[in-house]
């Protein structure tokens, strides 16, 4: 497949073409206020790290509706619950950084599979276009090349961008549908895959040399569960559950049933295992009594279910939200060497 | 100004000593973070693990929390949290005797989101050798940043930086800051009940109500919080915005008479909402009704453990 | 607004304001019919949460009452509700909830005049505040028409 070039003085007729018939999400404001924002094609930014929040928000809100019934006895339906939900709408996101690309496709294996589909998350994902933009310099808490990504990846991704010398954009495709909707787009066309591999290269390196986490994916399962290591590693961990919050593949939600005067509302909420709430049964018995089986279930949930259920993608992308957020510094590129040492074949 | 290396070396001696005696079993201290600007919290068991134990200027969570329930334990203590401290005491939490406090007097601890309105550029590192001053480096710079410029809210007016109930001090004892004069919450009162309401309203807007505030506080120990209350179940668990703001009402008023001003539950925000307004306006009441600040004896009751007969309450008629 | 009839949820401790309140109906005193009474053994035994959990459902007002101070059935229980209740009132009061919209009283089960006045007294000033919109839950959007 061939590359394409946007040119820097026809940025915003390509943002134009590219959001033609669809909203434009881009990432907008500066630090902690930098989130995905509607967006003119001429207001577009290239120099920010990331979201603020992972980008699961698009898909996955904090708050959803699913189902809802009104009170209203003068009609036939008074009383009776039917879908409900946010209309979704064409959409094309510019700027997803390829960790966090990576980590929705992963969510999406959990909302969309053989099993079961989830209209709710496949309503919006679907009509989604993703356009990434790649990460020539990582941010001090980036590690996306170490859990098996690229700052170049085109996981999850329908088209790629990555930045040319003098300004211009080279656009690679991630997907056949994106593939169609460059060459619709009527792009110039070329052959930038040198320039895009040594970019990519750099990039990796700048990352520094990356830890080999592979010896978790060879452990024994349960003696990664049972490592005493765990104790230690949760001691200090206050179970806020930001790291999960931030997390662009965490994905546990509560549902609710709430009413008033004139109707009620079934609806999914964020959860997090960290929260003691989560686990507890109707008895009062709760199978995750203390901080230790909580954090255990978090990183046990990222880097060894998840791969065992997904043909062994792992559930961290390296995104490092969870490492700049956490208040007391727990790092899981830590934790991760911590149980490639437990998983030693001694142990297993 | 003293190097933050000399007193970290007094705090690992102290640690080692404790434990050798074993008049503690575990050392509650700071160790370095993995990134920049940070400190994690360490538990130190043996000798060995002491030589990880530092100070910093990144020092912000407060130890205390840490404490309920545990036996035979040294606390390294800042001012605010050493009042934590005899505060847990006073609330048996712990008993005196189980625990042994390291104050560290302390000149105040580093706000991150200032750091990063100074410096928006990646930090890749930060190299800090007194309690005075840091140098932020990155890709092809290197900045000196002055602690005062970039301290938190609550240290700024901190009167109590030097811990007067620990039992031993790491560091020279510095003089405090002067304390919060409440200005803005005084101002509350000229505007109208309206504006006040958006005001709050709008304070807590980006909250996710991930609690990190309560579980970083050193007050918030109740085995079972409201918020995790199902029968009945207070809270609805959406981004409502009246149930949010009934959580921050509640908890605010769940520290009234306690809270130490350590400034844990602003620091570890994740989008950083100035949550420590709902404790301000209940702690000017408590000084104003009651004289009274927390952690200051070992034997004094918190205000809302017990009454005056005659306190003056105009408003209920 | 002269038609508005507010909701007021009513915390009335059982060995006085309850007993007052149920005096000033033998008695034949006329009173506003807008309260909605919760009975507590003691003011002690009021949580903050109550009082945030009337207004989260919409009342427009609350009112809670109990005995003088040196009359507890439990000796001190409105003592210590006395002190909770300074913060409360100056908390609410400072994120800007009408002052009026809150009210306590003290009322011994003898006096059913007080009773009388002091009822009518709240659901006055709770009527000059008007409907309370903005310190409660939204109404839930059903999101209803979207399906349709």
């Amino acid at each position: 497949m061939p590359e394409y070039i946007a040119k820097k003085s026809a940025l915003t007729d390509f943002f134009k073409a590219l959001s033609a018939g669809r909203r434009l999400l881009t990432p907008q404001g500066a630090g902690d206020q930098c989130r995905l924002a509607e967006t003119a094609p001429d207001q577009v930014k290239l120099d920010y790290v990331n979201t603020h929040m992972s980008p699961k928000t698009l898909f996955f809100p904090q708050t959803e509706k699913l189902m809802a019934f009104h009170k209203d006895a003068s009609k036939p339906d008074a009383n009776i619950y039917s879908c409900a939900g946010d209309k979704a709408v064409p959409t094309v996101v510019f700027g997803l950084r390829p960790c966090d690309a990576r980590g929705l496709s992963v969510a999406n294996k959990v909302f969309q599979n053989d099993r079961f589909t989830d209209p709710y998350w496949k309503g919006k994902f679907d009509q989604t276009v993703s356009v990434g933009l790649a990460c020539a310099a990582p941010a001090p808490q980036c590690f996306c090349a170490a859990m098996g990504g690229s700052p170049y990846g085109l996981t999850g991704l329908d088209i790629l961008a990555f930045r040319l010398e003098g300004g211009d954009l080279g656009l690679k495709a991630g997907s056949e549908a994106g593939e169609a909707l460059l060459k619709d787009l009527k792009l110039e066309s070329a052959d930038l895959a040198a320039v895009f591999n040594s970019q990519q290269a750099a990039a990796i390196q700048a990352q520094g040399v990356a830890p080999d986490y592979r010896p978790i994916d060879e452990a024994n399962l349960m003696a990664l569960f049972q490592d005493p290591h765990w104790l230690s590693t949760a001691e200090n961990c206050l179970n806020c559950g930001v790291c999960t919050f931030f997390c662009p593949t965490c994905h546990c939600f509560d549902i609710q049933d709430e009413q008033d005067e004139k109707g009620g509302v079934r609806m999914r909420n964020w959860d997090t295992c960290m929260s003691w709430l989560f686990t507890v049964h109707g008895t009062g018995h709760n199978p995750r009594p203390s901080k230790t089986e909580r954090v255990r279930q978090r990183f046990m949930h990222k880097l060894k279910y998840i791969p065992l259920k997904q043909d062994g993608v792992r559930g961290c992308t390296g995104c490092g939200r969870c490492v700049a957020m956490c208040p007391v510094n727990i790092d899981i590129r830590a934790v991760a060497l911590k149980m490639c040492q437990s998983s030693a074949p001694s142990q297993a | 100004m003293p190097a933050l290396e000399d007193v970290a070396k007094k705090i690992r001696e102290s640690a080692k000593r404790l434990l050798a005696e074993g008049r503690a079993e575990v050392v509650v201290g700071y160790r370095r973070g993995t990134i920049p600007l940070t400190t994690a919290p360490f538990f130190a068991r043996t000798a060995e693990e002491c030589d990880q134990l530092v100070w910093s200027n990144f020092a912000r969570i407060n130890l205390a929390n840490y404490l309920p329930g545990r036996k035979k334990v040294a606390l390294v203590a800042k001012g605010c949290d050493a009042r934590s401290a005899v505060g847990q005491v006073v609330e048996n939490q712990i008993p005196r005797d189980e625990l042994y406090v390291i104050g560290v007097p302390c000149t105040g601890m580093v706000d991150n989101a200032l750091v990063a309105a100074k410096e928006p550029r990646p930090i890749r590192e930060v190299v800090e050798t007194t309690d005075d001053s840091f140098t932020l480096k990155g890709e092809g710079y290197s900045v000196e940043v002055r602690k005062e410029e970039v301290l938190r809210r609550n240290c700024r007016t901190c009167a109590h930086r030097t811990p007067k109930l620990a039992d031993e001090l790491a560091a020279p004892e510095v003089p405090g800051a002067t304390p919060d004069d409440f200005a803005d919450i005084k101002a509350l009162a000229s505007k109208t009940p309206a504006e006040r309401l958006a005001h709050f309203k709008d304070l807590i807007k980006d909250c996710l109500r991930c609690y990190a505030c309560r579980n970083a506080c050193p007050l918030c120990y109740c085995p079972i919080c409201f918020v995790d209350e199902t029968r009945p179940q207070w809270l609805g668990k959406s981004n409502d915005p009246m149930d949010t703001l009934t959580f921050h009402l509640l908890r605010g008023l769940h520290c009234s008479g306690r809270c130490t001003s350590c400034g844990a539950c602003e620091t570890v925000c994740p989008v950083n909402i100035k949550v420590r307004e709902f404790n301000r306006i209940l702690e000017l009441t408590v000084q104003k009704e009651w004289q009274y600040e927390p952690g200051l004896s070992w034997d004094q009751k918190p205000p809302l453990t017990m009454f005056q007969t005659d306190d003056a309450a105009e408003f209920i008629k | 607004m002269s038609d508005f009839e507010p909701k007021i949820v009513a915390f009335f401790c059982n060995w006085c304001t309850y007993g007052a309140a149920d005096l000033a109906g033998v008695s034949r005193l006329e009173y506003p019919p807008n309260f909605r009474v919760v009975r507590l053994p003691c003011t002690g035994r009021l949580n903050p949460k109550f009082i945030m959990e009337a207004f989260k459902r919409g009342a427009d007002g609350v009112w809670v009452s109990g005995c003088h101070p040196g009359d507890c059935h439990y000796i001190a229980g409105n003592y210590h509700a006395r002190r909770k209740f300074i913060l409360l009132h100056q908390l609410l009061e400072s994120i800007g909830v009408e002052p009026d919209r809150l009210r306590f009283s003290w009322i011994s089960s003898a006096e059913a005049n007080k009773f009388q006045a002091i009822a009518r007294d709240v659901v006055e000033h709770v009527k000059a505040c008007g409907p309370n919109l903005a310190f409660r839950k939204e109404e839930l959007k059903l999101g209803l028409a979207e399906v349709a």
